[in-house]
């Protein structure tokens, strides 16, 4: 990433340089990555069968099939950096920062437990369920909490990291956008003052072909997003999202872009939304998309993509590789043992945490307008 | 024999998506703008096959964008179309904000009347159904206050169609609340004139006839408050429920008109007290019907929270039964 305005480069040609981020990643750094994959794709799987048995409320934004992008974009960042997660995401709040140990108290992250409460609706939340879903954050780890307004963290993402050069830091964070909401006026806004002031707010999006029910050509007018990164004359980036070493390796870039105090960049990570918009939306999805594009999108399962790499690279032997199987299926096939133990006892930790939480004492409604 | 045929009841989305189809095919120069409100028919499914049945050109598929929504469709009103731009929650209002309040209000009054706006700004509202801050609101106090757009609120499926139709006609920017609890709650469907008709914007319906206290209110606070009508006849109040339809033009005779019959009010609406669309009917009140009162109007409205998520906190923020109960037994005591 040397030269601005835009290099958008395909996955194809990192492949033949000499020396990618992920290079410098040890062996147990490349099993974490598969680690946290199965981690991610355990959590929505476990919690679509929650809410098919009833069990919680509010809409459910699948990140299956967008794993990687996730698991990519995170892996890279230093405790102090900050992250502005949106509807898709949830994973996002509990595998910032688990480098610092998933069961570590202190680190830039939030517990399975806390991110479980939210999901349940519960007081033990660290939004005490005053807000549903995705819109929680911590200023604590350094996690921005989003509202519904698509794009609207943006310009919030460029004023925490204006406050952090003011007191001497160097964090970068990260935003993250389907690509339909890049339709916003304020995505434009936001992206243009970061730039004019080399901020290093790096723009991730998701781009999954669909904005609920209105396809990517009807909300973009170029297949790339990314290239809207040369009006700012910003670095624009493209990345396999299925790949999650991929992602790694784009967003690394990035991040030593913004911490020479280069400025932005937007990476898009082309990817594929594998259910209904939201739970709500799985049967009507079912009929306006294409059934042999669904297959297709998600025919390059990143858990399967990962652990091929492994494989080939040595890192992980072919017995190993068959020992899990949950790639290539859906919430309804999957079952417990195509998971790792560990990943499947950390979730039901925070499940079994979310449950006996009770729910928020009703005054707590009233409470917080204003701060004292 | 038509007669003997049994007519079929229809509920309130049904009436909106009706509205809808039979105006567009009334007016050639209609058009619809919204997100994913064509391919996938709405969020809701009131648009539902109105695409296919008037094409990509009458109906958009549009950008994630509520400011473009609202200011193409002050466009192409300026070049003579009629559009119904559909906000998906009426929340996400405020991305357009600057194009409603600023753009489309006050077209024709800067113009000195040369351009009209008809425009209708449609969406789902409302809370009671755990959608949390950002899927609950009730916003209409914002447009109310902002001269030159007409604000409606229908809580039946009658009056969802007819006040559709003539927002629709109307030469002016509508905004246009719909109830998204009301959508498919099958305790109000309704048979459905077959003949084309309109309510007039600006009209008040009377719910429930009473000689002790006028309720006043609109939206699904309409249900809320009947429910609480019948609770006070255990006490012998006999209350008189006015649901209001339309905020701006408010039709004032139809409360006065009350005020002289039962000489004691309470006003309930779902969105937050200060300065919320109730405070103006206590002060209209105040103007026009002082003479008529024997107790000061009370308010029953969200407590000035936004909407919160877990059943317990939202239930206790906005208005129930109980509370206007009480409201109304507390006027009647006074
Ligand atoms: C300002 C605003 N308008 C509309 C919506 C309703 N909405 C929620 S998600 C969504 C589609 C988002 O698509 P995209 O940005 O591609 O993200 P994806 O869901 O595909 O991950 C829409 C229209 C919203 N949340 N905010
Ligand atoms: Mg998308």
């Amino acid at each position: 990433m040397s030269s601005p305005p835009t290099k958008t480069t395909k996955n194809k040609t990192t492949k033949t340089a000499p020396s990618r981020p992920r290079d410098h990643l040890s062996p147990e750094d490349h099993l974490e990555i598969l680690k946290q994959l199965y981690l991610a794709r355990y959590f929505d799987v476990r919690l679509i069968k929650e809410k098919r048995r009833g069990r919680l409320t509010g809409t459910l934004y699948s990140s299956h099939n967008q794993e990687a992008i996730l698991v990519g974009t995170l892996f890279p960042l230093k405790p102090s950096d900050w992250i502005s997660p949106i509807h898709r995401d949830m994973p996002a709040f509990f595998l910032k920062d688990m480098r610092s140990g998933w069961e570590n108290p202190d680190r830039m992250g939030m517990s399975i437990e806390e991110v479980c409460a939210q999901v349940w609706c519960k007081v033990g939340s660290p939004g005490r369920a005053r807000d549903n879903w995705s819109h929680i954050g911590s200023r604590a780890k350094h996690i921005i909490h989003s509202t519904s307004m698509l794009a609207g963290t943006i310009p919030v993402a460029a004023g925490v990291v204006l406050a952090d050069r003011l007191n001497g830091g160097d964090a970068v964070v990260l935003t993250y956008n389907g690509e339909g909401s890049t339709a916003q006026g304020v995505f434009h806004e936001a992206i243009n003052f970061a730039a004019v002031h080399k901020l290093p707010v790096i723009t991730i999006v998701e781009n999954n072909q669909w904005a609920f029910g209105t396809p990517l050509e009807l909300g973009c007018p170029t297949p790339d997003v990314a290239t809207r990164a040369d009006g700012y004359g910003i670095p624009g980036l493209i990345a396999d999202g299925q790949d999650v070493f991929d992602v790694y390796d784009k967003v690394m870039e990035a991040i030593e872009w913004a911490r020479a105090g280069k400025g932005p960049s937007i990476i898009e990570c082309k990817t594929f939304r594998a259910y209904g918009h939201g739970d709500h939306d799985d049967d009507r999805a079912a009929k306006y998309r294409p059934q042999d594009e669904v297959e297709k999108g998600r025919s390059r399962d990143p858990i399967a993509v990962c652990k091929r790499y492994l494989v080939e690279r040595g890192y992980l032997s072919n017995a190993d590789a068959l020992a899990f199987a949950a790639e290539n299926k859906g919430a309804q096939e999957a079952k417990d043992d195509d998971f790792p133990p560990d990943v499947v006892a950390y979730m039901k930790k925070g499940v079994d945490y979310a449950i006996a939480s009770p729910s928020p004492p009703a005054e707590e409604g009233g409470m917080w307008v204003f701060s004292d | 024999m038509a007669a003997t045929q049994e007519k079929t009841k229809k509920n309130y989305l049904t009436a909106i998506r009706e509205a809808l189809d039979e105006e567009m095919e009334r007016n050639p120069d209609m058009i619809c703008l919204g997100e994913d409100i064509g391919l996938l028919g709405g969020a809701f499914g009131v648009t539902e096959g109105l695409m296919s049945k008037f094409g990509t050109h009458r109906v958009y598929d549009m950008p994630i964008s509520e400011a473009a929504i609202v200011g193409v469709g002050v466009g192409a009103c300026l070049n003579g179309k009629t559009v119904m731009a559909e906000m998906q929650f009426i929340d996400f209002i405020s991305c357009g904000f600057d194009q409603i309040v600023n753009n489309l209000a006050t077209y024709h009054y800067r113009t000195a009347g040369e351009v009209a706006m008809p425009m209708v700004i449609r969406g789902p509202a409302g809370g009671y159904g755990g959608g949390a801050l950002y899927h609950s609101q009730m916003n209409e106090a914002w447009f109310a206050h902002s001269p030159g757009i007409k604000v409606v609120c229908p809580s039946t499926p009658f009056d969802a169609k007819g006040l559709m139709k003539a927002a629709l006609r109307d030469k002016n920017p509508v905004l246009y609340f719909e109830l998204k609890q009301l959508y498919r709650w099958s305790a109000i469907d309704e048979v459905l004139p077959d003949e084309d008709y309109e309510v007039p914007i600006g009209k008040a319906a009377i719910r429930r006839e009473g000689r002790d206290v006028t309720i006043i209110t609109y939206g699904q606070n309409v249900y809320h408050c009947l429910d609480a009508a019948k609770k006070l006849e255990e006490d012998n109040i006999d209350a008189e429920v006015i649901d209001l339809r339309s905020l701006v033009p408010l039709d004032e005779a139809a409360i006065v008109q009350s005020l002289q019959k039962t000489s004691r009010a309470i006003v309930v609406n779902e969105a937050p007290r200060t300065c919320g669309f109730a405070g103006e009917i206590v002060a209209r009140i105040s103007e026009t019907a002082f003479q008529y009162l024997d107790a000061p109007v009370l308010r029953v409205t969200r407590m000035d929270t936004p909407v919160p998520w877990a059943h317990s906190l939202e239930r206790y923020v906005l208005p129930s039964v109980e509370k206007i109960a009480e409201a109304a037994r507390s006027v009647c005591r006074f």
